[in-house]
């Protein structure tokens, strides 16, 4: 295993080279691409060699990696309760084998079995199956940064070829792999789509024939950052969920576009133009690579015709968006603070520590009450980005996607399920700085440590933790003798543009 | 832009139970002098002694904040609000406990003194930590770590040096006249607590009557300098602020002790006596 994939045994890991263009052709789905595209690919694509018993990927794991098995046996194996939190469960074990059939809500089927979104198979908890050569698994945890459901683990020595998200992306543009991508969103429809339906809370109460009728029509779209999604004034065509990424909503005013709101991984937008029967009211651009779930309008006006409480429920959230719309008119700030929020990724904070400079007077009592929480190294340093009189310090946003997750080599950063704290385990990180270069923010900081595992100095990756198992919650915000530190989810724009504003 | 002190208490109904606390205990106090004269050593002087004392002491507490995060002061914020409100009660409670009279003898003279200043300088204090951040907030574009502001200055100083390579001779005849002076060291300033751009534009303006006599290449580099100088005007103001902010303990804290000191023998004499 390489450093990315050999989470549990490094010192066994099998050695991975870089994978030549020859060898690379010798993939289905890569033999048709032009030389300069395979070069585009090469240094996303890793050929990986696990030894029998090495694991390819372990539950709750966050990878930025689909697998093809080229060689070899994997086991997947669900222990009670991975896959229900994890990659969401498919609805339906029967569509998996049938690609239609009745609907079930829960991803646990009537045999025990478990649908687990990112395994092309179903799976029995506590029970395995297995994988075979010609098998591809893990693209939705890469695409759309869920976490791994279940342990895969190699049973027989096995090859396998790590396709990073970026060229997974790239993969999907190019006319002569339309085949696997297709096989790829197919996957998905048939898999997870009719669950990411069900959990739009204004799709909840559909039930499973019409749920069952959006899932077959919808379109998987993807845009890349900065492109326009919708424009405000073209017809409405559609209804959109958000996969993956984040979009932005903005209004035209004066010339310009102002910001609204955003829109992250679960929400929708079209509704109100459909339901009204309007061209849009808004424009909508991704602010990153996005994936949008696309229903188109004669659909979703069949849904909401053969279902009045989704209709009631869709004028609720009318009148909400059009407020929210009408309050951003009339309060230019808040855009700004939007803006702000676009424009320096504070869109992806759980938890952002904000200072108020008007009130602050520089006693560093914050970061010592740090530094007293975690044995004498504070986590943060109160310096960073300032937006009018806030200072943003450089301390972790507890990222909504964190990518920090993402290729930890032995598991040591991990995200408790239903919590905001990202956590590094200074017994199991072994300082290779993975998690600091992916900081997007530059929010993981290294300090030298004797590792009493590996019995040597290493680079400690540090980062705040919310001081977790602290009662009291973070010491910086308590600690602060004039309330001037603060954290606040960049999910709640109320409470953003309330208190950037106070 | 001067920054504007709104008058926004962080905690209105302490500030409100306070003031509150405080005008009754005075009229208390003149109306009992009044009605029936008035000793510190009787059942009211000596009341508003012990509880002048109580509060001073537990107002002390505040140095331990960080051990002492028990419910109802479960913030280091409730523990500072909670010092201020205290320990201006416990000055006011003083003075009842005095009588609103001159005290008798040297040390009663010490106690007094030691308890105005306490808690004047602990006023003061408020002021300035209300005052300064506002003042920076509104002036200064630049935020720096005290501790750091030494290693800036060298790295703008370097800065500055790096600009200057290929000038021309008037440019590094000005260069060597205005520009190193200013950036040479910090002189930090009480004035700069006024007003945080204090001397800015006289100390940029010989950069623009400069600016005409030179050539594009110097201009740009004079911009750059400008820029520079400008920046240090800013970190000198920074480092003067944060100076006072952490300078301003030295007239509190001692004489705090010491009047914590006098309290315990003045109850000791008290008892003996």
């Amino acid at each position: 295993m390489d450093a990315e994939a050999g989470h549990h045994k490094p010192a066994h890991a099998a050695a991975e080279d870089a994978t030549e263009l020859s060898a690379l052709r010798a993939y289905p789905f890569l033999k048709n691409l032009s030389e300069t595209v395979l070069r585009k690919l090469r240094p996303n694509l890793v050929e990986r060699y696990y030894s029998a018993g090495d694991a390819v990927l372990r539950a709750g794991e966050y990878s930025d990696a689909a697998f093809y098995l080229k060689d070899g046996i994997l086991e997947v194996r669900v222990t009670a309760g991975a896959g229900r939190h994890a990659a969401p469960a498919a609805p339906n074990r029967a569509a998996t084998a049938s690609f239609g059939g009745g609907l079930q809500r829960s991803g646990v089927a009537a045999d025990g079995t478990i649908i687990v979104a990112d395994m092309p198979m179903d799976v029995s908890i506590n029970r395995m199956v297995l994988l075979e050569p010609g098998e591809l698994f893990g693209e939705l945890n890469a695409l759309a940064r869920y976490a791994v459901s279940s342990d895969v683990i190699a049973r027989t020595p096995a090859v396998c070829l790590a396709i990073r998200a970026p060229a997974l992306r790239m993969l999907f543009k190019q006319k002569e792999v339309a085949e696997f991508k297709k096989q790829v969103d197919e996957r998905y429809r048939v898999r997870t789509l009719g669950s990411h339906l069900r959990q739009v809370e204004l799709f909840a109460e559909l039930p499973g024939t019409a749920i069952e009728r959006l899932r077959r029509t919808a379109d998987i779209v993807s845009y890349e950052p900065g492109a326009v999604i919708v424009e405000q004034g073209a017809p409405a065509d559609a209804f959109y969920l958000v996969r993956g990424g984040n979009v932005k909503v903005s209004i035209d005013a004066g010339g310009g576009k102002l910001a609204v709101t955003y829109l992250r991984k679960g929400e929708y937008a079209g509704e109100t133009a459909l339901l009204m029967n309007e061209p849009w009211p808004f424009s909508m651009q991704a602010l990153e690579y996005v994936e949008l779930i696309k229903i188109p309008r004669a659909e979703f006006e069949a849904a909401i015709r053969d279902h009045p409480p989704v209709e009631r429920q869709l004028w609720e959230t009318v009148v909400a968006r059009l407020k929210e719309r009408g309050h951003a008119s009339r309060n230019p700030m808040v855009s700004q603070y939007l803006q702000m929020a676009m424009d320096t990724g504070l869109i992806h904070g759980e938890s952002v520590l904000l200072i108020d400079l008007s009130t602050c007077t520089r006693c560093d009592d914050c970061v010592r009450a740090c530094a007293d929480t975690h044995g004498g190294t504070p986590r943060f340093v109160r310096e960073g980005a300032k937006y009018q009189h806030w200072s943003i310090p450089v301390a972790c946003y507890q990222c909504s996607d964190p990518v920090c997750l993402v290729g930890c080599p032995t598991g040591a950063i991990t995200r408790a399920l239903g919590t905001l704290e990202v956590t590094i385990d200074p017994g199991t990180c072994i300082g290779c700085g993975n998690c600091v270069k992916r900081c997007p923010w530059g929010n993981i900081i290294e300090v030298p440590f004797s590792s009493p595992t590996l019995n040597k100095n290493i680079d400690l990756a540090t980062k705040c933790d919310l001081c977790v198992g602290r009662a009291a919650g973070p010491a910086c915000v308590q600690m602060c003798p004039h309330g001037s530190a603060t954290r606040i989810s960049f999910k709640d724009l109320a409470t953003v543009s309330q208190t950037l504003s106070s | 832009m001067s920054p504007v002190l709104p008058f926004r208490p962080k905690r209105p109904a302490w500030l409100a139970a306070t003031a509150a606390t405080a005008a009754v205990s005075v009229a208390l106090g003149l109306g009992a002098r009044w009605w029936r004269g008035w000793s510190p050593g009787d059942w009211w002087g000596l009341t508003f002694g012990t509880l002048a004392a109580v509060l001073m002491f537990l107002g002390a507490l505040y140095a331990g904040r960080r051990r002492l995060l028990v419910p109802p002061l479960s913030t280091a914020q409730d523990w500072l609000q909670f010092h201020i409100y205290g320990s201006t009660l416990a000055g006011v409670f003083v003075l009842v406990h005095i009588g609103f009279a001159w005290p008798n003898g040297q040390f009663g003279w010490w106690l007094l003194g030691l308890t105005l200043w306490t808690v004047g300088s602990g006023l003061l204090g408020v002021l300035l930590q209300k005052w300064v951040p506002a003042l920076v907030a509104a002036q200064l574009s630049v935020e720096v770590i005290y501790e750091r502001i030494p290693e800036i200055v060298s790295q703008l100083q370097a800065e500055a040096a790096r600009t200057m390579e290929g000038a021309s001779d008037v440019l590094q005849r000005f260069y060597d006249a205005q520009v190193q002076p200013a950036l040479a060291g910090l002189s930090p300033s009480w004035s700069y607590v006024l007003d945080a751009h204090r001397g800015r534009n006289e100390r940029l303006a010989p950069f623009e009557h400069l600016r005409s006599f030179i050539g594009d290449d110097d201009r740009n580099r004079l911009a750059d300098l400008q820029a520079i100088v400008a920046e240090k005007l800013e970190i000198e103001a920074h480092y003067s602020l944060q100076r006072a902010l952490r300078l301003w303990p030295i007239l509190h804290v001692p004489p705090a002790l010491l009047l914590l000191a006098a309290i315990v023998l003045h109850v000791a004499e008290v008892w003996y006596f």
